[in-house]
């Protein structure tokens, strides 16, 4: 490290390009060596503790609000939370991205890496291993946790039984329990997390060809009533336009045909080049006759149910309505594709010609329904299509909000089990878990370690025990009411305990009645250690040993948790490898 | 106006070199950007940190130019070319310093007097690099270094050194040392794919490095690990229409490059309705677009009668066709980058067709597949190609290069690219004939010293050498390596040392500073800042290489040697030598391209020579809102600057 850089310099860089108004660009800020900068550690902190406050189901939440008076959001769901928080720090807007496109690809844990990526960095630097070192045995600690959690007799992992909705229903509770700004109480959070698995084994379609492509649901919000009114539907769920107050004309199988192009009257696709109108040509008349036209056509057709994507002429939906037809337009792209799997029409954007029959397509059934002050077009599948609405009821709309994210997440989730059928127990006990194996196994395999990495052996050492330390802390942020977090060291598992307990209670086996997963119950036998304190390494031991074995009550995603692991160790190696920053202030 | 001398050259130079420094070496790391848009960057490759940088001194953004010409055609060596620019200025400007003589043959100031010596230096030690460099190299370096050989590329325990060892050492200055075997290990699988049974090697790079954009995919949100190749060929758009979900095996696809609905009115074409001889039935606008209509209709229907299931089309096509394409069972893919359908062109073996009218059967690619791809969060086109395998002879295969962020990904996918570009520079064929010339040339490769007894035909050195400049190619063997670490620095210094006594002995003019022996204390700040954080290891390395070093009359030997056979010179040199670098190995640094070494110290000379060149900065002042952006600087050329102090 040479002595003769500054910890901050301002070089002499500018840039020359003449933009528009010609203002002298300010120079870049150059930080050197930004982890050993106070500022820097002091705001990783600041965002392990911010963020470190928001996980787990007795989060605290946070509210965001703007200097110009925007809306403010409460929320404490990483994705929301971390596109709002902007830093002055690179280093903190690298970590923010990686977490986000976590996210992104995965729906869950991403406050898990965030959290566990801050502490990494943290850790590492407080015990002063070196850079490169660090990064080293980190990577390999890594691969050591990754081959035991994809290892069979590996302690943490949860095969998930399809042929009971019970695990099913577990992993979506405890996605929609993590969110505590949804403010669900106990029955409502257990209805949602049903009805996730409902709208989820709705969509896998039953006879489908190879490959499988999983149908849709598609949300609709409604706000002001009680949780308890959310319900899932096979089928759309469409806005009833007005004039549908009687519909007792439709019954039976309904035809139905789908435009994807505007039925507005406008020209079609001629060409870049003017169009002139002598005096005395009516074209709005000539193209009105044209849709006219079609409309005639699908009438005698049969047709009863008369969808557009985009707008239709309002003379031609008056004649529609005329007729008795359903008319809908302004559907919008994104519903175009589930009305299309759903009605297995296709879609018609040839005005010139006549509607071939093929394009048709077919529902089962339409019924009007109500919810609080919506009326919704109910349009029944034919058949199995994989289609499904979800209606989300909530009291207000932040909370609504929340809801429909947190409902999305679940989905996410739930589709990630079709790949990787396993989760892992949840609670905080997986990180303990891993954690107590990572410490057994890195002590025992130290010397062979330190040859393949090129440091020492204490390098080594500290900086497993700082890859540990981290896991832990992870593990004791799920704690925010002041209590302790305790490790039991048989089964390495996580142990909440109220703030009001003793050592006594402890050693008496009366304190925590369940662990975090609710997979053991306490007993007097067991031994104890808080966690982040000293204790002798041991190899955890399998679940099957225990002896009163129940159902794990919390259990995380397996993929998206893999993955977060391996993002937040490959970000903190990353940060750790950042030795120069340079800002454009402009 | 400002009157630039050698210390502002210097500080420039410094300023960049200070900030390279910290991603140098074994022991480098990353540099963090953000944009002024916010957006954050990440490297350790020179060229994207000095390019990053908004510089304003004029001499600083040449410099950043030349770091970039040069590691666009090499991919490599950009930190390297700061380092050992700023230590030949260095060098420079203290044997400037040294030799006030010069002040005293013209009536200028010391400063000016040392920027003319400073000048004269450089544009001598251009000329010894142009001439003398490749020879020395090919005589003192080329012997310590081997081949390595592209046969055994996917080999899990290859021969040392191998190919795999120099993948390996380029990533490691790339990447950092946690994910290099990962992707060296997957490069070699790409290269093997891509390179044909038959052909120059350097074919297969040169097609990876143009088609690089369309051979691979950035998915951001996954580690690094996730990183693999894929069969076939994925094109970077969605389907337009809903995929039909069909078996029929093999799949038929044509490539449109324009509107399957055909346009009538081309920009600045009028349609005139309801003129006066116009019949009113006829001039009904509906009449004009239901014709594009039904040729639509007339389009999609000769594309049926030929069984064709899949359109990739490089515009936006109109929603009738994207409707009928539907309803005849068709995928559809709109806006596909010329990349791709150039790439997709190349692998079919079909031409893209311009009319939508006229398809032929000869337009019509058979691909054993088709279909959506879903990598990270877009959904994309994946499909393959029959008889790809016997017609081009490679398994056409495409890249996908996972990161946890877009910054991460985008920097592997950067330093694949380099790869590509370093293997092409080291694998660069060598012309026969240019070896015959080169062969001349070595044999008169110390003329101008004449320590040699072959004086006989000295006379015609000068021109030779001077024929040389045109085509400045390498003597140097493709695919030839040389231990990391500073190897090449160590040995080049040493032989440099060995070419300036030679020298000394006959040339008996004292003022005359030897170039070479300039260059030859640069180039050891290179291995001093690789071993910047252990002196001790850089006296060890450099211990261990000099003692291979040959002596004076091993050079001779050498050049005998190669006299016998010149064309095989590379390999029977290496072959002498394999103990040699077998001993070097030891270092345990890994393995360097020669070539790109080579090419790395010519353009570090020829930046010098152009810095010393300038004398004055005219900073103009643009008014406002002229059309005309000239840049601040303009490099200028004063008439006293001119040589005027040739040494006699």
């Amino acid at each position: 490290m040479q002595a003769s850089v500054p910890t901050a310099t301002r070089i002499k860089m500018n840039s020359s390009q003449t933009t528009s108004r010609l203002v002298k660009k300010s120079p870049s800020v150059c930080t050197d060596l930004p982890l050993s900068s106070l500022d820097v550690r002091d705001k990783l902190r600041l965002m392990k503790e911010l963020l470190g406050s928001c996980y787990g189901p007795t989060a605290r939440l946070k509210q965001v609000h703007n200097n110009i008076g925007g809306s403010v959001v409460t929320t404490s769901t990483s994705s929301v939370l971390l596109q709002a928080i902007t830093s002055s720090r690179p280093v903190i807007g690298l970590i923010k991205s990686s977490v986000l496109n976590h996210v992104s690809r995965f729906g869950d844990c991403g406050l898990f890496a965030a959290v566990l990526c801050l502490s990494l960095v943290e850790e590492a630097a407080r015990r002063g291993v070196g850079n490169s070192a660090a990064i080293r045995a980190n990577d390999r600690l890594l691969a050591l946790c990754t081959g035991y959690l994809q290892r069979e007799d590996c302690g943490c992992r949860v095969e998930l039984d399809f042929c009971s909705s019970r695990s099913l229903i577990a992993l979506a509770r405890t996605v929609v329990s993590s969110k505590p700004t949804c403010v669900l109480a106990e029955p409502e959070s257990a209805h949602i997390g049903r009805l996730a698995v409902r709208a989820f084994l709705l969509t896998v379609p039953c006879d489908a060809p190879d490959p499988v492509r999983l149908g849709r649901t598609v949300t609709v919000p409604v706000e002001g009533r009680p949780v308890l009114e959310s319900a899932v539907f096979p089928g759309l769920l469409l806005d009833a336009p007005e004039h549908l107050c009687g519909l007792a004309g439709v019954r039976g199988p309904v035809r139905a045909v789908l435009f994807s192009a505007s039925l507005a009257g406008d020209l079609g696709e001629l060409g870049d080049g003017r169009i002139e109108v002598h005096a005395g040509v009516d074209t709005d008349a000539q193209i009105l006759d044209r849709l006219l036209e079609l409309g005639r056509q699908a009438l005698e057709d049969g047709v009863k149910l008369f969808v557009c994507q985009k707008v239709i002429h309002p003379v031609l939906q008056h004649y529609l309505r005329c007729g008795g037809l359903i008319v809908i337009e302004r559907v919008g792209v994104s519903l175009m594709e589930p009305l299309i799997q759903l009605t297995g029409a296709q879609p018609v954007a040839t005005l010139h010609a006549a509607i071939p029959s093929a394009a048709y397509g077919e529902v089962h059934d339409v019924s009007i329904r109500h919810f609080g002050s919506k009326t919704m077009l109910h349009l029944h599948p034919a058949g199995e299509t994989a289609v499904c609405s979800m209606v989300l009821c909530h009291r207000n709309e932040t909370m609504l909000n929340e809801l429909k994210l947190v409902c999305q997440k679940a989905e996410h989730v739930l589709r990630l089990t079709l790949r990787e059928p396993w989760a892992l127990l949840g609670g905080g006990c997986t990180e303990t878990l891993l954690a107590a194996y990572v410490r057994h196994k890195s002590k025992n395999d130290a010397p062979e370690a330190t040859s393949a990495l090129g440091c020492s052996q204490t390098e080594y050492l500290l900086a497993a025990e700082a890859f540990c330390r981290s896991l832990e802390s992870v593990a004791a942020c799920l704690e925010h009411d002041g209590g302790a977090s305790v490790i039991d060291l048989t089964h390495a598992h996580h142990w909440t305990l109220p703030p009001d307990v003793t050592e006594q209670h402890l050693e008496g086996g009366t304190a925590a009645t369940l662990c975090g997963c609710g997979a053991l119950e306490s007993c007097r036998k067991k031994k104890w250690s808080y966690l982040n304190s000293e204790c002798a390494d041991f190899s955890p031991a399998p679940l099957s040993t225990a002896s009163p074995l129940r159902q794990p009550a919390v259990l995380d995603s397996f993929s998206a948790k893999v993955n977060a692991l391996r993002v937040a160790v490959e970000t903190a190696n990353l940060v750790l490898d950042v030795r120069y920053v340079i800002q454009d202030v402009n | 106006m400002e009157r630039l001398h050698l210390e502002h050259v210097l500080q420039s130079v410094s300023a960049l070199e200070s900030i390279i420094l910290r991603s140098f070496g074994p022991e480098g790391g990353q540099v963090l950007f953000t944009r002024d848009t916010g957006r954050v960057m990440l490297s350790r490759s020179g060229e994207r940190i000095l390019t990053a940088l908004h510089l304003e001194h004029p001499l600083a953004r040449m410099v950043v130019e030349c770091v970039w010409k040069h590691s666009t055609i090499t991919g490599d060596g950009s930190k390297t070319f700061v380092l050992l620019l700023a230590s030949l200025l260095r060098m420079i400007r203290a044997t400037a310093a040294k030799e006030p003589h010069m002040s005293r043959l013209h009536n200028s100031t010391a400063a000016a007097a040392e920027a003319a010596t400073a000048r004269h230096l450089a544009d001598r030690l251009l000329e010894f690099a142009l001439t003398e460099l490749d020879g020395l190299i090919a005589l003192n370096v080329l012997p310590h270094g081997s081949r390595v050989s592209l046969d055994d590329i996917t080999a899990k325990t290859p021969p040392e050194p191998s190919f795999q060892t120099l993948l390996l050492s380029f990533f490691h200055t790339r990447l950092g040392n946690v994910h290099c075997e990962f992707f060296r290990d997957l490069m070699c699988e790409l290269l093997s794919r891509w390179m044909g049974k038959t052909g120059q090697p350097s074919s297969s790079f040169r097609f990876i490095d143009n088609n690089f954009p369309a051979l691979h995919t950035q998915v951001s949100g996954l580690p690094a690990v996730s990183s693999r190749l894929i069969e076939g060929h994925v094109i970077h758009r969605d389907f337009a229409t809903p995929w039909p979900q069909q078996n029929r095996r093999p799949v038929k696809a044509v490539v449109f490059s324009g509107y399957l609905q055909p346009r009538l009115l081309a920009a600045g074409d009028v349609l005139e309705l309801g003129g006066e001889e116009s019949v009113t039935e006829d001039a009904s606008v509906v009449r004009f677009s239901s014709w594009t209509e039904r040729s639509l209709e007339s389009v999609i229907a000769t594309l049926q009668s030929f069984g064709v299931s899949v359109l990739l089309c490089a515009l936006k096509q109109s929603s009738a066709a994207l409707a009928l394409a539907a309803q005849a069972g068709m995928g559809l893919v709109e806006c596909v980058s010329d990349e791709e359908m150039s790439l997709f062109a190349q692998l079919s073996g079909v031409t893209p067709v311009p009319d939508s009218w006229a398809v032929h059967p000869e337009h019509i690619a058979t691909l054993t597949f088709c279909k959506p791809l879903i990598l990270g969060a877009h959904r994309y086109v994946h499909l393959d190609f029959q008889d790809a395998e016997e017609r081009l002879k490679v398994k056409p295969c495409s890249l996908v290069i996972c990161g946890p962020g877009e910054e991460q990904t985008d920097q592997y996918a950067r330093a694949f690219q380099a790869a590509i570009r370093m293997l092409l520079t080291a694998w660069e064929p060598v012309d026969k004939t240019e070896i015959s010339t080169l062969d001349v040339k070595e044999t008169f490769i110390s003329n101008k010293c004449t320590s040699l007894p072959t004086d006989a035909i000295s006379g015609e050195s000068a021109c030779t050498s001077c024929s040389m400049h045109p085509h400045q190619k390498c003597v140097i063997e493709p695919g030839c390596v040389i231990p990391a670490g500073g190897t090449f620095e160590f040995l080049l210094h040493h032989a440099l040392h060995q070419y300036d006594r030679s020298c000394s002995v006959s040339v008996s003019i004292s003022a005359f500073v030897p170039v070479s022996h300039i260059l030859a204390n640069a180039l050891l700040s290179v291995p001093r800042q690789i071993y910047s954080h252990n002196r001790k290891r850089f006296l060890q390395a450099q211990t261990r290489v000099m003692a291979l070093a040959p002596q004076q009359s091993h050079i001779l030997g050498a050049r005998l040697r190669q006299t016998d056979g010149p064309p095989e010179d590379g390999k029977q040199s290496a072959r002498s030598c394999r103990k040699d670098s077998a001993a070097l190995t030891l270092l345990d640094l890994g393995l360097e391209s020669v070539s790109c070494k080579y090419h790395l110290v010519l353009a570090v000379v020829q930046c010098l020579t152009s810095l010393l060149r300038v004398n004055k900065v005219l900073r103009t002042h643009t008014v406002l809102h002229t059309t005309s952006h000239k840049l601040l600087s303009a490099r200028l050329e004063s008439p006293e600057d001119v040589d005027k102090d040739e040494s006699p």
